[in-house]
């Protein structure tokens, strides 16, 4: 009877935070769905005209696009992976980052492949890759990695929502019908029986391995679309653990932010601790130092055995994109090393300024592994035309990466509105847990 | 009536085909070795406009289709996949003879219907280091034994032919451009936007002729074989006035510039011919004899329009040229 | 003035835009043309008669126009009167081509000279044309034979007099070339006297797929007998069998360990997400027969 009492008073602590609408998440919302509108407006342009309104040419054939399709993917692998290690391994904070992460895995793992298909010419035969498919591409083997990856994590993000969709079901008798209706289909008949949640939790757990072996295949097959061709700065045999760490990185730095912003917005200090940024922190360090490791080998060999068509691609690299270049790997590395390495750095602000660096760092360094790269082929370029010398986004593909950035936010929103962001039924069987062996008590 | 109409024509195809196919025949070879020696013949190009006269001394510019022996003998994408039976098709580019006059570019262009900037035929200006001789190298696709391109083509919209083409189905193609970044050579380019042409569906789509070409898909060098079916050289090697382009069979080890016909491996052997950027492994079919005991010097092929010239700007002995105000 | 350059613009214009409905007049006097006769004999015995009928402008070489669509009439002239062998109309290069059958028997002069004559003629606009060509039938004889284990080819050329006899022909350059698919490779030249030649076969002649060469011996625009082609087709090529590469990375399939690996990939995962599925559909049905009971009890 005490849990069911217990629920209630959870449900009661969350509902405000999905029933009220403030005047600044108003404008946010709204302003949220002005970017995504004139992304749209820029898309429907890039159909109407054509590749051409975009600054991609014959040279450069992928720009920022396959950037934001890169970051995106690696965001949603990371989430998987690193929300498969929480519950695998049930590591003791994990209950209050844990959904905050599904959310951020399944929401990246939508957005992201909507980037790769700005870059498609033909939009209009995209099912040919499924009447015509050709196994020997990595091409088909990432839309089967992406297609295989969505399923499992929508299957394990709702495994997690299962308890929480019950006691919401059980509990909102205010609610409008709509949202009764809604949390009762989806909460399929759970009534956290100790046979129904032993099953549920079963199979979360097998589920979580799952998600975790998917996230390593497809980071690979995302990273050998690159590596796997002849293009000097791409033909690397480290790219596959080098996208695994970069989308941990970024992955990382992506909850952190998450984690203060939401925070703050909702104010939930009481489950959202310095803990959590702390322990977060040392992750990102940890994986910092290890990006670092793995940028400076690629470079380092090949500035080493300095093959002409390296050495081609480092001229470039350190002429025409000098201060990117050390934006993105040196300040972009060194200054979240530096942060987070000293204990008395380490603060909240602290930690997340690290994570914005870390974050735009990685988004530098993925645009000089693609653009550089296709500016200096193993045949010179000789040509007259500007454009097909030299990248240089336009509006419609900055239009589109901030409309699709703002889809990520304005979905996250939207799904904290559903369910609440700190899992219920985590909170339950943390308590419960506790009342069994009380010597393990400390932080949720 | 329309039916009575494509019986006829694929009668006609068959016809073609098989004169194509058997050029080994009296009547086709023997006539080829004679237009060897009548040099000169510039051969008209089908496709483009040919100006006749015509017996009641009127002087008419007829659409070459409108007088073509075979217009309905087009190839479909699915025919051409198939390839021209017990052929290995291979080009051998002698670097000693371009003098960049870039008639194989222009030649192609037209025969292609392909802008000013789009070439599938690019001659490039080559230094390998500071100290080293300049030199032309027109570069088309190389059909490699190995193609990257066609490896990780998702749809098989580019595919490899037994005689060793590499060709693209543009129709098949979804334009996710993979091809073009897996090229190291640079062969390929995209169709970006819509241009008025490619609506013009007078001639019916062949992926051998790439004609009309389509927005969102990509294109490249596809060694005509339209004109090989006919027994022809492909436009590149038939418009150079200098010979510098060879082109024939690899199984009968014959190659030919049009005035000029010599045994491929002799050739190779003989002047040390190489493929490029040979250490990547993809197995070009086209070869370069070396730019030695040059016909012209390298600065002939300077004698070129203002923005062709602007194009090797960065190349050492063009930078050299100009601060000495040679240009 | 200005009317004049009016006029000129607008005739510019009109030739610009109506290139191909409309025709053009040309002033003929600026153009000479050329109007030549030419033969060959071919390896089945058949003759090729050719007429090339093209305009070229008297100042720019490069100017030159074929005649296209006009007949020709092809004759064997004797004494007493010309006998037709056919017609044929100029292509768009302003070729006519007629083939003569070899059954077709042709009236020689006293000399032995076969005279064949090509007439184009005319009209309003074209002044009529013909052109004349005196040739000897000439017969190559080409055999293909091991001698002493060595591949040889043996030519003998000959032409016949009225009695039937053989006659050699003497001091004639002959090619020997290999048949090619774009056109054919020289092998020898040489002048050949007393109507008979022979020489070693290269080495290292590829030949087809089953290793068959089309051997070519040949007279090139020769002033007495036109042109000759004489083919004979033998194994002696060293082609290797062409062999076509399969489950390749680039071939339509693939090679077989990636079907097999993407195959348990796939299945283990799919099965896997199918077991959670089925799973959830347990707890659905455990939460049904719950719902039941307390409805039952209620």
């Amino acid at each position: 009877m005490d849990v069911i009492k217990r629920k209630k008073e959870l449900v009661q602590e969350f509902s405000p935070m999905l029933e009220k609408s403030t005047k600044t998440s108003k404008v946010w919302i709204a302003f949220l769905v002005g970017v995504i509108l004139v992304g749209l407006v820029a898309f429907v342009i890039q159909v109407v005209k054509g590749h051409i309104v975009t600054g991609m040419r014959d040279n450069v054939v992928w720009g920022i696009y396959i950037i934001n399709f890169i970051f995106f993917v690696c965001l949603s692998y990371s989430g998987a992976f690193i929300s498969g290690i929480l519950h695998f391994f049930k590591t003791p904070w994990k209950n209050s980052v844990s959904r905050i992460v599904e959310i951020i895995t399944v929401l990246s793992l939508i957005i992201g492949p909507i980037f790769i298909l700005l870059c498609i010419g033909r939009l209009d035969r995209l099912y040919y890759l499924f009447l015509y498919p050709r196994i020997q591409s990595p091409i088909t083997w990432d839309i089967i990695a992406i297609m295989t990856d969505l399923l499992g994590c929508f299957i394990y993000l709702y495994l997690t929502f299962i308890p929480d969709f019950a006691m919401l079901r059980d509990n909102s008798e205010n609610a409008p019908k709509w949202r009764q209706k809604l949390y009762k289909t989806l909460a399929i008949k759970y009534y956290d029986t100790p046979t129904q949640r032993e099953t549920l939790h079963k199979i979360t757990r097998t589920m979580s391995v799952m998600v975790i072996a998917l996230a390593i295949v497809a980071y690979s097959v995302l990273a050998w679309i690159f590596s796997l061709t002849l293009q000097p700065g791409w033909n690397s045999s480290i790219f596959a653990p080098y996208f695994i760490i970069a989308g941990l990185y970024s992955g990382v730095s992506v909850i952190i932010i998450a984690m203060y912003l939401i925070r703050k917005f909702y104010h939930l200090d009481h489950y959202i601790r310095k803990v959590h940024f702390m322990g977060a922190g040392v992750i990102l360090l940890i994986i910092s130092l290890l990006f670092g490791y793995f940028t400076f080998s690629e470079y380092f060999s090949r500035w080493f055995s300095h093959k002409i068509e390296d050495v081609k691609l480092l001229d470039t690299l350190f002429n025409r994109y000098f201060w990117n270049f050390i934006f993105a790997n040196y300040i972009g590395v060194l200054v979240p090393v530096v942060i987070l390495f000293f204990k008395k750095f380490r603060t909240i602000k602290s930690v997340t300024f690290a994570a914005v660096i870390a974050i735009l760092g990685l988004y530098m360094n993925r645009y000089l592994i693609v653009v550089p790269t296709l500016e200096s082929p193993y045949m010179p370029i000789q040509d007259t035309r500007p454009e097909y010398i030299q990248y240089t986004a336009t509006w419609i593909e900055w239009a589109l990466s901030f409309a699709g950035i703002a889809a990520f936010i304005l979905f996250f929103i939207l799904i904290m509105k559903l369910v609440p962001i700190i899992p219920m039924s985590g909170i339950i069987d943390h308590e419960r847990e506790q009342k069994r062996k009380p010597h393990l008590s400390n932080n949720h | 009536m329309a039916n009575k109409k494509t019986e006829n024509g694929s009668e006609n195809r068959r016809n073609f085909l098989r004169l194509g196919l058997m050029s080994s025949v009296s009547a086709v070879a023997g006539a080829s070795l004679i237009s060897n020696l009548a040099t000169g013949e510039e051969k008209k190009a089908s496709g483009e406009k040919v100006r006749v006269l015509t017996p009641d001394g009127k002087m008419v510019e007829v659409d070459a289709e409108s007088i073509n022996n075979y217009p309905e003998a087009v190839i479909t994408p699915e025919e051409s996949r198939k390839g021209i039976p017990d052929k290995k098709f291979v080009m051998v580019i002698d670097l000693s003879k371009c003098k960049n006059a870039r008639k194989c570019v222009e030649g192609c262009q037209k025969a292609h219907k392909l802008d000013d900037h789009q070439e599938f035929m690019k001659v490039q200006l080559m230094q390998n280091n500071e100290e080293g001789s300049p030199y032309w190298l027109p570069k088309p696709c190389f059909h490699c034994d190995e193609p990257p391109c066609v490896t990780v083509c998702p749809t098989g919209a580019t595919f490899k032919r037994d005689d060793g083409i590499v060709l693209i189905d543009n129709e098949r193609c979804i334009g996710c451009k993979f091809c073009i970044t897996s090229c190291p050579y640079s062969a390929r380019t995209f169709n970006w936007g819509h241009k008025e042409k490619f609506d013009d569906k007078s001639q019916p789509y062949s992926p051998e002729t790439q004609v009309p070409a389509a927005e969102g898909t990509v294109m490249k060098c596809d060694f005509c074989p339209d004109m090989l079916r006919q027994g022809k050289l492909p436009y590149c090697a038939s418009s150079c006035p200098m010979g510098v382009i060879y082109f024939g069979d690899k199984n009968e080890d014959i190659v030919t510039n049009g005035t000029e016909t010599v045994s491929f491996s002799q050739l190779i052997k003989d002047r040390g011919g190489y493929r490029h950027l040979e250490h990547l492994g993809t197995k070009p079919n086209v070869y370069y004899l070396p730019a030695v005991n040059r016909q012209f010097p390298v600065e002939r092929g300077f004698d070129v329009d203002e923005e062709i010239l602007d194009r090797y700007k960065d190349v050492p002995i063009v930078k050299e040229f100009k601060e000495q105000g040679k240009l | 003035m200005r009317t004049k350059i009016y006029t000129l613009i607008f005739v510019a214009l009109a030739f610009l835009i109506n290139t191909k409905s409309f025709a053009q007049e040309v002033n003929l006097k600026n153009y000479r043309v050329r109007f030549g006769l030419s033969t060959t004999k071919q390896a089945d015995n058949s003759r090729k008669l050719e007429v090339s009928y093209i305009a070229s402008n008297k100042k720019d070489r490069k100017d030159r126009v074929p005649i296209y669509g006009a007949d020709i009439n092809f004759y064997n002239v004797t004494e007493d009167k010309d006998i037709l062998l056919g017609t044929a109309k100029t292509d768009k290069e302003g070729t006519a081509q007629l083939i003569v059958p070899a059954k077709q028997a042709y009236t020689a002069n006293a000399e032995g000279y076969i005279n064949l004559k090509a007439v184009f003629d005319g009209t309003d606009a074209l002044d009529s044309e013909e052109d004349e060509l005196a040739i000897k039938d000439v017969f190559l004889e080409l055999n293909l034979k091991e001698i002493d284990s060595v591949k040889t080819v043996i030519l003998n050329a000959y032409t016949l007099d009225s009695l039937q006899t053989k006659i050699p022909i003497d001091e004639t350059e002959i090619v020997f070339s290999i048949g090619g698919m774009i056109s054919n490779m020289p092998i020898k030249r040489e002048f050949v006297s007393d109507g008979a030649f022979k020489f070693e076969f290269p080495e290292h002649i590829s030949g087809d797929k089953n290793g068959n060469v089309d051997v070519f011996a040949s007279i090139i625009d020769n002033d007495n007998y036109g042109n000759v082609i004489q083919k004979k087709n033998i194994d002696w090529g060293i082609n290797k069998q062409i062999t076509h590469e399969t489950n390749k990375l680039w071939s339509e399939a693939a090679p077989i360990w990636m079907y097999v690996v993407l195959s348990i990939l796939l299945i283990g995962v799919w099965a896997n997400y199918a077991y959670s599925i089925k799973n959830l559909f347990d707890i659905k049905k455990e939460g049904k027969e719950l719902e039941l009971k307390s409805q039952n009890e209620n």
